[in-house]
């Protein structure tokens, strides 16, 4: 415990100088303004802003990578708020009470509450990110080959179903992803697989030339193909949070923020499913209902403190088990890899400082999003007015630089029009992104601790189901994929009916 | 992304398309090489995990097909966006890819320009092309070229210093 304190301190005494504080702000400010911006997303944020942190120190660069991540995810809920339109993904719920407190012409209030909200969220997570972080890697020592293949599965299914709002094809772009994961050499013997002699190929794709295109071009296409009209923002009131709803609405902003956390750690799930999830669970436990989706205050407050809760939640996957929690994570850890960090079960045996550095990077980006948040109102507002024709190729040139930047290999480049084209029309047909990208990160985890499964069991499949923690994510990954059948459901109704005969008689 | 959802025929389309997929990878890893001859574990064939992942497209496809049949998928109307929204989707992707894999690739027109020119001509052509409608009804086109030029050269001169100055970046 004190030396976590310890570990803590020394980790917010390495960042407190000058410069490093000014590129604190500086990326908390670039995030704010991707996240705002609707058709820039955090993923696609964190991606580009991968490829332009490549030459800094490792540490300062996951410095602006985490703060740009919870700006992003934060500044998103300025335009669901101010245009009816989210930011990013997780900011949708916002819009539903954001946008009708600001037709009300309390515009200021919703900025003052979504700042409230996802600074305490973003405190809640962090607090949960310093302790089972820990915890979780102790847990993952115990990990096999068995586990790690489970886990990969649990990853791709669980995201599979819960985001987008079809499992099928949620699982079908997974599975997509976990296979692209095996083209180049395989892990074992460096075979080359589907590379049809081509050298490039050979190589396999690369993870950031395929996320900048999945999630950056692909968005350039969704936007320019979409007239979009000019923003009309309503009228504003004092923007300055209220400690007034802080108090009143506690126990909202701890429910919120420990749902946000626990949906972050689920892999694969993210930020958007955590704040709809903290919305109806607020909703739900609340005195005013009927308020929810025409100004509540307390709905608005749940969704911004569940979405910004998620972000260090999906973090502590990525620390403890080398698993993203959600899309963004997945870039996050990829360029941890790409700065030397190896995430995963041995992260707090041979690197326990980097944890504390993630914790102490997160508490710098939630000063960043509460000075930025509160003080550039009027200038965000401006960047909202910029048509987004005008943006869109500027952000089109960043990914091919970025993607070419990382190698500097023109095959990058391709791959990144490649999967912008794959991610452009899979979007259309409503495939999610979040298990696609999931898939591509764990399809090398997946492929390696099968074979090696079956290797050390000779072939017995038994192991991977009768060890406790394999047996609990096979029944997991199971169970998610049956219950999306119409006659489980009903059949385990009715067991649930006949188990618990005083619910009928009450 | 507000997009209406797919139609049921768009499902089935899709759904024989994952099917051929999931055949052709399952093939694919069922035929590769199995290193006999170095003696390997036969459970570490590197094709096994590419004909698992087939087997399981192909089925998930499977899935979705009898679904998108059940939904009338046989007889329902083919869908798509408004022309509009297909012709801007075609001039985007048009401008993409002849920047990416023309001018920076050099592998389209098969002559060298310089990236900083590319970038600047790529900006300066998507703006004046996508306000280009708007700036007209308005009277403002003169003020449109303004805006974009202004846009392409101070990106154009932005990334060429950062990355090549900054992180020593040879450019393409």
């Amino acid at each position: 415990m004190f030396d976590g304190l310890a570990l803590f301190g020394k980790s917010l005494a390495s960042f407190a100088d000058p410069l490093t504080l000014l590129i604190v702000a500086g990326a908390c400010l670039i995030g704010i303004v991707i996240g705002a911006l609707p058709g820039l997303t955090a993923t696609m944020g964190v991606a580009l802003l991968t490829t332009l942190t490549l030459k800094m120190p490792s540490n300062v660069a996951l410095l602006v990578l985490v703060c740009s991540y919870v700006g992003a995810i934060y500044g998103g809920s300025r335009s669901a708020i101010l245009l009816n339109i989210p930011g990013t993904p997780a900011n949708a719920a916002a819009c539903l009470d954001g946008y009708a407190l600001a037709q009300q012409g309390l515009a200021g209030r919703a900025i003052g509450i979504s700042t409230t909200g996802s600074v305490m969220g973003t405190l809640i997570g962090m607090f949960f990110l310093a302790l089972f972080t820990p915890v979780l890697g102790e847990v993952a020592l115990k990990f096999g080959a068995y586990e790690f293949f489970w886990l990969a599965l649990f990853g791709v299914i669980i995201s599979g179903n819960l985001t987008g709002n079809d499992p099928l094809k949620g699982w079908l772009a997974g599975f997509v992803g976990l296979f692209i994961a095996s083209i180049g050499q395989d892990p074992i013997h460096a075979y080359e697989r589907f590379s049809f002699n081509n050298r490039d190929l050979a190589g396999g794709f690369q993870l950031i030339p395929a996320l900048v295109g999945a999630f950056g071009f692909a968005e350039v296409l969704t936007v320019l193909a979409a007239k979009t009209q000019k923003p009309v923002i309503h009228r504003f009131d004092s923007h300055l949070p209220r400690i007034g709803d802080v108090v009143k609405y506690w126990r909202t902003i701890l429910r919120s923020g420990i749902i946000g956390t626990f949906i972050g750690i689920v892999p694969g799930v993210g930020e958007d499913v955590a704040s709809w999830s903290s919305y109806a669970a607020a909703r739900r436990a609340s005195k005013e209902p009927e308020k929810y989706g025409k100004g509540s205050v307390e709905g608005l407050m749940a969704a911004e403190t569940g979405d910004n809760a998620c972000v260090p939640g999906a973090i502590i996957p990525v620390l403890a088990l080398a698993v993203p929690g959600s899309a963004p994570a997945a870039v996050l850890m990829a360029a941890m890899i790409i700065h030397g960090v190896q995430p995963g079960p041995l992260i707090m045996v041979n690197n326990p400082q980097f944890v504390y550095d993630v914790v102490a990077m997160m508490l710098y980006a939630t000063l960043g999003i509460l000075v930025f948040g509160l003080a550039l109102v009027k200038p965000l507002l401006k960047v909202l007015q910029v048509p987004r024709e005008i943006i869109m190729p500027i952000v089109f040139v960043l990914c091919v630089i970025g993607s070419y930047a990382i190698s500097q290999r023109l095959f990058d480049v391709w791959t990144m029009l490649g999967f912008g084209v794959v991610g452009y029309v899979l979007r259309r047909y409503n495939y999610p992104m979040a298990p696609f990208v999931l898939g591509i990160v764990l399809g090398d985890l997946l492929d390696k601790n099968l074979r090696r499964g079956l290797v050390l069991s000779d072939g017995d499949l038994t192991p991977f189901f009768v060890r406790p923690i394999s047996a609990t994510l096979a029944a997991i990954c199971l169970a998610t994929i049956l219950m999306n059948f119409a006659v489980v459901r009903r059949a385990f109704h009715a067991v649930y009916v006949a188990l618990t005969p005083w619910r009928k008689a009450a | 992304m507000a997009d209406s959802p797919p139609s049921p025929r768009a499902d089935l389309v899709w759904s024989l398309a994952w099917i051929a997929i999931g055949a052709a990878i399952f093939t694919g890893g069922f035929t590769m090489e199995r290193l006999e001859r170095q003696n390997i574990n036969p459970y570490t064939a590197p094709g096994l995990v590419p004909a698992l992942l087939g087997i399981g497209i192909a089925i998930l496809g499977a899935i979705l097909l009898v679904r998108s049949v059940r939904r009338t998928g046989l007889t329902a109307a083919a869908e798509g966006g408004t022309p509009a929204d297909r012709s801007r989707l075609a001039v985007a992707l048009a401008l993409c890819i002849v920047y990416a894999g023309g001018l920076v690739g050099r592998t389209l027109l098969g002559f060298h320009v310089s990236f900083w020119l590319a970038t600047a001509l790529f900006v300066f052509v998507s703006i004046l092309a996508f306000e280009w409608r708007d700036r007209r009804a308005r009277g403002e086109l003169g003020r449109g070229v303004a805006v974009a030029a202004a846009c392409a050269i101070g990106t154009a001169a932005g990334v060429t210093a950062v990355f090549q100055e900054v992180f020593l970046v040879r450019l393409p």
